[in-house]
């Protein structure tokens, strides 16, 4: 007992920094959050550190103003089609993985040498290209590149390391075909991988705003990075409703990270943790 | 290995005709085997190892989308070097812009260290200081540029309020500060993800290394360097290698909070491609820039790969 109040005293330094640490980390997100209620603007200074008169003006007028459910609608399109290519992509390649088969080794090379490329070293051809396959300006254009991440990839393949050979050799000879193996067997043995699958390609896909930047010219095309970039310049006498517009865009993708946060850490980590 | 070849199961069938099925069915795992790869593969060679190769190419020719190739040699490298001096500030201002992931690492040390500690609470610090990264980066940067308003910016009230200074800063119009604040940004919203991967890299080293370090009579600081710091290096490498690719293709902070301003201070050759490319329409020379930008990044990702120890590369094979 003595030990462990020893113990909580000795800990107060160290709560207070963390203390002070997470406040500084979060002053940027109750400053947005309080502009967007009380919409102070260029002329009121000095700024109220609470907020005063609080009202949700500013969202039903960001709501009006902007086609919000249209960027939504076409953020939540490329969303989908990037989260399922790469649970099919990556499950498979994952499983190939798991196998000796010859060229095994060039195989994890290519993969290996493209995780060293970044997307941004590659814009100019890669929009060359989507111009040739005629996707400018479409949902698929704007998915494609993501179809699959190798990070991604190799957590399905860590994942389906872990199933006993015995397993997939008795299913084999109950005669189930590799297709089988992989959804009825692997998938579901495999469901925290799976999540991070899709927690994953899901916020690399609703945050990505270099590539809708240089292939989406059509306003209706627009998803929603590009929307609030773009509305950021009609807004500069209406303060509260250009950040009621960032709340706006910002929450959903913060929402899904908050339901799904130990998946997105465990796929951030699985580099780090197998050193 | 034991590994099978297409070779070894064709000739297989064809000297041993009386096991035919064996021999088809491991040439049916081949194929499948490739099969299940093709897709994945197929994304990667289109989206990455083409256009990397394109762009090689693109750099040594004279082209545009309404005139056709001709070779061009090593023009647009020359008048590069030579001749640009916006490509000379933004190379300038990437590399400073850099710094962010060493600054960045340093202090998420520091915070993984102090919630890797028996402390109540510690999954709620671990939330809040992550709860920047996932955070779409125009936001972070029209939230920041907000943050540093100068009129009513609360930053600027801040300091003035504790009188600190006295003339309110425009922190994204001058000069001198611009950089600086969108890096400062760019921390803000790393500084979590680092903090992760350290703090699992922390939770990897057996604790029995610090008791055998303790009993030998090791202080703290002296087992921080000799346990600590060269068991992270894995950890290390890897946050180094994603905040280099981060503060390389740091575009939408850069676009949203400064557009490369004021004048060229805060362009970096991302940005400074994306212009040359899709507003001046100078494919060619902007392939020209991207290369550079690759080879620089591939030459620091190799030093921070030696300075890390060296195989830390490895992390990533397994």
């Amino acid at each position: 007992m003595a030990s462990r109040v020893m113990n909580n005293y000795r800990h107060w330094p160290i709560h207070t920094t963390l203390v002070i640490v997470c406040i500084l980390m979060l002053v940027p997100f109750y400053w947005v959050i309080k502009t967007s209620l009380t919409g102070e603007n260029l002329f009121n200074y000095p700024p109220s550190i609470l907020p005063q008169n609080p009202n949700p003006y500013y969202y039903v007028d960001a709501w009006y103003f902007v086609p919000f459910a249209r960027f939504f609608l076409n953020s939540v399109i490329v969303a989908s089609m990037t989260i399922v290519a790469n649970l099919i992509l990556n499950a498979l390649a994952g499983y190939a993985l798991t196998r000796h088969f010859a060229g095994k080794r060039v195989v994890i090379l290519i993969l290996l040498s493209s995780m060293m490329i970044p997307f941004q070293a590659t814009i100019i051809p890669a929009y060359l290209i989507t111009r040739d396959l005629g996707l400018l300006n479409t949902p698929l254009g704007l998915a494609l590149p993501a179809f699959s991440h190798i990070v991604l990839i190799f957590v399905f393949k860590a994942s389906f390391d872990a199933v006993p050979n015995s397993l997939i050799e008795a299913a084999r000879i109950d005669g189930l075909s590799e297709w089988k193996i992989i959804y009825k067997i692997m998938l579901p043995l495999a469901k925290p991988a799976v999540a991070t699958n899709i927690i994953l390609s899901f916020i690399w896909s609703w945050n990505d705003f270099l590539w809708p930047l240089m292939i989406i010219r059509d306003v209706n095309m627009q998803t929603l990075p590009l929307g609030l970039s773009s509305f950021q310049s009609y807004f500069e006498d209406t303060t509260g409703s250009l950040y009621a517009f960032s709340v706006m865009v910002l929450a959903p993708g913060l929402l899904v990270f908050l339901l799904a946060q130990k998946a997105f850490i465990r796929g951030l980590t699985s580099g780090a943790s197998k050193g | 290995m034991g590994t099978a070849t297409p070779e070894d199961a064709i000739s297989g069938a064809l000297r041993r005709p009386r096991r035919p099925l064996i021999a088809k069915r491991r040439h049916r795992q081949f194929v499948l085997t490739y099969l299940f790869l093709i897709p994945a593969l197929s994304i990667f060679l289109l989206y990455r190892l083409i256009p990397l190769g394109w762009n090689f190419v693109l750099s040594f020719q004279f082209w545009s989308p309404t005139k056709p190739a001709e070779f061009a040699g090593l023009v647009h490298y020359e008048e590069m070097f030579l001749f640009d001096d916006v490509f000379r500030v933004a190379l300038k201002n990437t590399l400073i812009y850099m710094l962010t992931a060493p600054i960045g690492i340093a202090i998420a040390l520091g915070l993984a260290l102090l919630v890797n500690t028996e402390i109540k609470n510690r999954g709620l610090y671990r939330t809040l200081i992550f709860l920047s990264y996932p955070l779409m980066p125009v936001g972070v940067g029209i939230i920041w540029g907000w943050l540093y308003n100068e009129k009513v910016g609360l930053f600027n009230f801040v300091l003035r309020s504790l009188g600190i200074i006295d003339e309110p800063i425009a922190f994204l119009e001058s000069f001198s500060t611009a950089l600086a604040a969108v890096m400062t940004a760019a921390i803000w919203q790393i500084l979590g993800f680092f903090m992760i991967i350290l703090l699992t890299g922390l939770q990897n080293i057996p604790n029995h290394l610090y008791e055998a370090a303790s009993i030998d009579g090791a202080n703290r600081w002296r087992q921080f360097y000799r346990i600590t710091l060269p068991l992270l290096r894995p950890a290390i490498f890897l946050c180094l290698i994603i905040g280099i690719i981060a503060s390389f293709t740091s575009f939408d902070l850069i676009f949203v909070m400064t557009n490369g301003g004021p004048g060229r201070a805060t362009e970096l050759l991302i940005t400074y491609i994306y212009k040359t490319a899709f507003q001046l329409g100078q494919f060619d020379y902007a392939g020209a820039l991207t290369v550079v930008m690759f080879l620089l990044f591939v030459a620091i990702a190799a030093l921070a790969n030696i300075l890390t120890g060296g195989d830390a590369g490895k992390v990533d094979i397994n």
